[in-house]
């Protein structure tokens, strides 16, 4: 694949998530417009290109939105795709830029959450999962994420003990964060002694549904360098939707696929990552990642999660932010969180991050998959 | 008919019925106006009043987004393999663990929507 030549990523910010909110959408995607232009010193008429993410912005679409904020964009892109819309806003708004279709590229994931949001989104996500999934006890991706993990659980001996080490680092990450909802100490013992939703999974398995946006610019090295910014190269990335639609359940995501290609585009490999963003809608795709990203063996999942370290001091800095397990899940932002969490992770001392991206669990399985690794 | 309405009329009259592909033969549930083999829209139905399958996984669920399902908790739900090849999301009935062969057969709800339960192969049954 070709590289992305000086196209940079820079000017991570956060619409402080909420649990609930009364404002649109637009409200959360045009908040963090505002913050990116206060961050950055860019000039709004200089936002050329915009790469849009949210479920929650019907009936408008991006070129309502782009009215509503007075943006005039000659590069527009609209990404439903959930948990994979940070990769794939990065990768869309990179080549942009390096092809000069933009010179600056804002991309906005966010969405709001009022009383019945996320019950109104689950009930309608797809014609499959309305008409197929739905009349089984609605139980939603909480549903469908039960059946993977125990899956999961069976072909790699993982426990619950090991999912719970994932938690609950990720918690003690989210109290150094102020910007996580879920900042109270959470101990193995709560994280077992959770109240069941779907078994295996108990309530600290499952992230909160909130309101929230997060954003971030693609521009020129030199334009960012101008500017002051602090920015992040962009040395590879992958995208792929709907891999490997024969397995019969999901016991591996689009990164099996694509992994190789990742790594040799890079030119580096999963130790030489200084922080990993996996997406962490449930503990169990987290172990997905690193089997299929090539950080261990496939079925050694349950292996490496007890041979590693991912609280803070730990040998392996993982999901620094707190991840959504603690931050919440603000929809379609949950896809941006692990990608401003590695631009801020990068702008302080890392010099590698590979952020990892999972979404639209439709039917029976999640369908997109991307990740990118970035250097500072 | 939409082809999940006429998955809800079979289900009605007690038939589960998969599409199968006349011009390339390829089974697949749900149900959609294409076959997702060959893009045909050569489908017809294969009713039978009950299909073998295997479960893949189960999970019972405490927790519903829907409050007409909150009376019924816990529910048990699973993943079939159908032995014609689809994947079915399923009620289960008891005695249904992962790797239990079952039958799966089909029925309506309260709300006429086909819904599936997957109950144990009968030692003797045919
Ligand atoms: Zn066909």
């Amino acid at each position: 694949m070709m590289d992305y030549g000086d196209a940079v990523a820079c000017a991570p910010v956060t619409v402080p998530y909420v649990r609930r909110s009364d404002k649109a959408a637009a409200w959360w995607l045009g908040s963090a417009l505002r913050k990116l232009l206060e961050v950055s010193g860019v000039k709004k008429t200089q936002i050329e290109g915009l790469c849009l993410s949210s479920f929650t912005l019907a009936p408008d679409g991006p070129a309502p939105f782009v009215q509503y904020v007075g943006l005039s964009p000659r590069f527009l892109e609209f990404l439903p795709f959930g948990g994979a819309c940070g990769v794939l806003a990065l990768r869309r708004a990179a080549r942009a830029v390096q092809c000069c279709d933009a010179e600056v590229v804002a991309c906005i994931a966010g969405d709001t959450n009022g009383p019945t949001s996320f019950q109104d989104l689950v009930a309608q996500f797809s014609s499959f999962s309305r008409d197929c999934v739905w009349p089984y006890g609605a139980g939603g991706p909480n549903q469908s994420f039960a059946l993977i993990t125990e899956h999961a659980m069976r072909r790699t001996g993982a426990t619950r003990e090991d999912f719970g080490k994932l938690c609950v680092a990720q918690r003690r990450w989210a109290q150094r964060n102020p910007l996580a909802l879920l900042r109270s100490e959470l101990t193995l013992e709560d994280y077992l002694a959770a109240r069941p939703i779907a078994e295996p999974l108990r309530l600290f398995d499952c992230v909160m549904p909130c309101a929230g946006a997060d954003a971030f610019l693609v521009m020129h090295r030199s334009r960012a360098q101008a500017l002051g910014l602090p920015c992040a190269r962009i040395l590879a990335t992958i995208e792929r939707h709907n891999a490997f639609p024969e397995d019969p359940i999901q016991w591996r995501g689009g990164w099996a696929m694509d992994a190789d290609a990742l790594w040799s585009q890079a030119a580096l490999g999963p130790p030489d990552m200084d922080v990993v963003q996996t997406y962490d809608d449930y503990p169990v795709i987290s172990m997905l990642q690193f089997e299929d990203l090539g950080f261990c063996a496939k079925d050694d999942g349950a292996e490496f999660i007890r041979r590693n370290d991912f609280a803070p001091g730990g040998n392996l800095r993982h999901n620094t932010g707190g991840g959504q397990l603690s931050c919440g899940q603000a929809g379609a932002a949950g896809g941006f969180l692990g990608m401003v969490e590695a631009l801020r992770q990068l702008a302080a001392d890392a010099r590698h991050a590979l952020v990892s991206g999972f979404g639209m669990v439709n039917y029976d399985r999640g369908l997109c998959t991307a990740a990118a690794v970035l250097a500072r | 008919m939409t082809p999940i309405a006429e998955l809800a009329a079979h289900a009605k009259a007690g038939e589960l019925a998969l599409q199968r592909c006349t011009a390339c033969g390829a089974v697949q549930y749900p149900p959609r106006e294409l076959c997702l083999s060959c893009l045909a829209d050569a489908l017809e139905w294969r009713v039978s009043d009950h299909e073998p399958g295997k479960v893949l996984a189960t999970t019972t669920l405490h927790h519903s987004h829907d409050p007409q399902f909150r009376s019924r908790l816990p529910l048990r739900v699973g993943l079939v393999r159908l032995d014609a090849g689809p994947t079915t999301v399923c009620f289960l009935a008891e005695d249904c663990g992962t790797g239990t062969r079952v039958v799966v057969s089909a029925e309506t709800d309260d709300a006429d929507r086909a819904v599936l339960t997957a109950a144990p192969v009968q030692a003797g049954a045919r």
